[in-house]
């Protein structure tokens, strides 16, 4: 596990989205440390794909900072996009393209040299686990395969910070597992890794931090072992249920 | 530059699939099929017809018009027995004809008396093409020619010494048209014809381009958010503008396609019905006087002639893109794209109705600067600028739809570029709040 030390790889500061009168992000702080895996958990609704989307410069901030390794999102967002990968919760592929072909262009986009593209290829192969079936069109895949070759893709690029939206939603229990492995391995490999869920089982495996958000908020943030000892819980359901009940009690 | 080629790769690569090259062929091979079978059809008829003739007189004018018949291109085949409502069915499958002329008795003595004659014939028609009924269309022809040999022999016993055409035709018209610095001797509805014809299949080729390349591009926008790829897309190291123009590019180049496919099959089809029209050498030689006449005229496209009429083409569809790919940015889904893309087909039906049936200058002012504001109209109205020389309509045109083109792709970039393309959907078919 990856201790945050130095300078962070992706640091937040008083983050909000408004949608017209709707504030769905409402100034929230956060950092993550090189080769950690930091999630945001919460409700439907609490603002965790849009604090993402924000991070992933696709949408952008009513107000806040968001700086990705010395690169800001708003003023920059051409240049971080060269070192984060997102991979959005409802993505789909190019259907018309085989699974392979998908791989290359991603990597003719990022890279400008053929050999570090080739080598971005050769590890989405690999992370896929696909062999044969990459030479198939993506309208043939299953929404498991599809799902593997997506986060393929996020993370072939090699990216200081993957941005990952419920990366195994709509996985069954065997290909979930697979990829929870899947990136803990990269994680230890140096990638930061952001990453929302409702599953709070597979953020307490995979997580070194968590942050609890509702309403645009986040109420919580530490190790899992942290919070389970401030909330006297046994899980982070638990904590979560806490973090819910305590919020209504201010709120009432 | 490099990406925008990634991207224009990955566009084509997405477009050109089996379901929208298929049509291509299928046109091609469709309109060159029919204008074979056209072709074919004209050359078939181009041998002598059989033509029922009913000589119930005998003299030497009957046997006139019989022979005269004969010159026609038609076969005249002697039938007995009266001609009557009932029996004209029998007599004409009899002769194997669909025309009947009945030469009546008295024909002759009358004629040589002074007293002109009228000629009864009976038609069969049971169809009501072009080409299906060569028989009707050269009938007419033939009476003209049966009227004049006629004439000539009473004239040649009437009038002895004077030569037959002076009592005939003794004032025929020698027509010349003026076409700006330009003139020729032609039958003026000769040269309104050849343009006519010339220029009515380039409005339906640029109609047909401009809505395809439309929503081809409307889709290509609504399929990334269908298929949910576009928020992957937006978050990859490539700028919009590469986005929204490799899309574009690769809708245009598959338009011009498909652009490609229409003219060869319209051509095809056109020279099929031309063949098949003109059927007899008589026919041709008479097209290739016109043609002469049109070259002296100017009225012909040079090279450079083409290259505006592409550029014209082009500019339209860039702009059509442009409007287009912000629809597409608004539209939900596939499906909704078409109830999308219905103000910009009323903008092109407009003046692709108005310049097929009519010259915009007839138009009262207020409805003219209305039409000629739609940028598409210049596509539709540069094929016959060309032909009368108004180049400068032409490059105003081109001028005009680029600056349109720039607007809106200025538009197009912006919404690409902010939340609103994430954000914005008009849910068509369900209320509002």
């Amino acid at each position: 596990m990856a201790t945050g030390t130095g300078a962070p790889a992706l640091r937040v500061r008083g983050l909000t989205k408004n949608y017209g009168d709707l504030k769905a992000v409402r100034g929230i702080d956060f950092d993550v440390a090189p080769g950690e895996i930091f999630a945001l958990i919460g409700p439907n609704g609490a603002g965790k794909t849009t604090t993402l989307r924000m991070v992933a410069t696709i949408l952008r901030p009513t107000s806040g900072e968001i700086v990705a390794d010395g690169f800001d999102a708003v003023k920059e967002p051409a240049r971080m996009r060269r070192i984060i990968s997102y991979l959005p919760e409802e993505a789909g592929a190019y259907k018309n393209l085989r699974a392979i072909n998908y791989l290359k262009f991603v990597a003719d986009i990022f890279f400008d040299d053929r050999e570090r593209a080739a080598r971005a290829v050769e590890v989405g192969r690999e992370v896929s686990g696909l062999g044969d079936r990459l030479h198939d069109k993506l309208g043939s895949y299953s929404k498991g395969m599809t799902r593997k070759l997506l986060l393929a893709r996020t993370v072939m690029t090699e990216p200081k910070l993957a941005i990952l939206d419920e990366p195994t939603s709509g996985l069954d229990v065997i290909n979930a597992l697979e990829l929870r492995e899947r990136i803990k391995k990269l994680a230890a490999g140096g990638m930061s890794v952001l990453l929302s869920s409702h599953n709070m089982l597979e953020i307490e495996f995979l997580s070194d931090r968590v942050s609890m958000i509702a309403d645009g908020v986040i109420h919580a943030t530490g190790t899992p072992a942290e919070l389970k000892g401030r909330y006297d819980a046994e899980n982070l359901e638990q904590v979560f249920a806490r973090v819910v009940a305590d919020r209504k009690a201010v709120t009432a | 530059m490099r990406r925008f080629l990634v991207m224009l790769k990955k566009e084509l690569a997405e477009l050109l699939t089996l379901q929208i090259l298929l049509p291509f062929v299928v046109v091609i091979v469709m309109f060159v099929a029919l204008g074979q079978t056209i072709s074919s059809l004209g050359a078939d008829d181009a041998g002598a017809s059989p033509l029922a003739v009913a000589d119930r007189d005998g003299g030497p004018y009957a046997q006139v018009v019989v022979a005269a018949l004969g010159q026609t291109g038609f076969e005249p085949v002697m039938v007995e027995g009266d001609v009557t409502e009932e029996s004209v069915r029998g007599l004409l499958d009899e002769a194997d004809a669909n025309i009947l002329i009945e030469i009546p008795e008295g024909f002759s003595d009358s004629l040589a008396a002074g007293t002109p004659q009228q000629l009864p014939s009976w038609t069969r028609v049971s169809n009501f093409s072009f080409i299906g009924n060569n028989d009707i269309s050269s009938f007419g022809g033939a009476m003209a020619v049966v009227n004049s040999t006629v004439a000539a022999s009473i004239a040649a016993e009437a009038a002895p010494g004077v030569p037959a055409v002076v009592l005939q035709q003794p004032v025929s018209p020698a027509e010349h048209v003026i076409i700006g610095e330009n003139s020729a001797e032609t039958p003026v509805m000769a040269v309104m014809s050849f343009v006519s014809q010339q220029t009515t299949f380039i409005p339906v080729v640029l109609f047909v381009v401009i809505i395809f390349a439309s929503q081809m591009i409307a889709v290509a926008i609504a399929t990334e958010k269908e298929n949910k790829t576009l928020e992957t897309l937006l978050s990859y190291p490539v700028s919009r503008a590469s986005i929204v123009t490799s899309k574009m590019v690769a809708a245009g180049l598959v338009a011009l396609l498909s652009a490609g496919a229409y003219m060869i099959g319209m051509q095809q089809y056109m020279s099929g019905i031309e063949t098949g029209l003109a059927g007899d050498s008589a026919g041709s030689r008479a097209a290739a006087a016109t043609e002469a006449a049109m070259q002296q005229l100017g009225l012909t496209l040079s090279p450079a002639d083409y290259a505006m009429l592409g550029l014209t083409l082009f500019a339209g569809i860039l702009v059509a893109l442009s409007i287009s790919i912000i629809l597409g940015a608004f539209a939900e889904n596939v499906k909704s794209v078409q109830a999308l893309l219905t103000p910009l087909m009323v903008l092109m039906l407009i003046p692709y109705f108005l310049t097929l049936f009519l010259d915009l200058s007839v138009l009262p002012d207020a409805v003219r600067i209305a039409v000629m504001a739609i940028p598409f109209t210049y596509p539709f109205i540069t094929g016959p600028n060309l032909f009368l020389g108004n180049y400068g309509v032409v490059w105003w045109g081109i001028g005009y739809q680029l600056v349109w083109f720039a607007v809106f792709v200025t538009i197009a970039a912006r919404v690409f570029s902010s939340d609103r393309i994430l954000t914005m959907k008009l849910s068509l078919g369900k209320k509002r709040r």
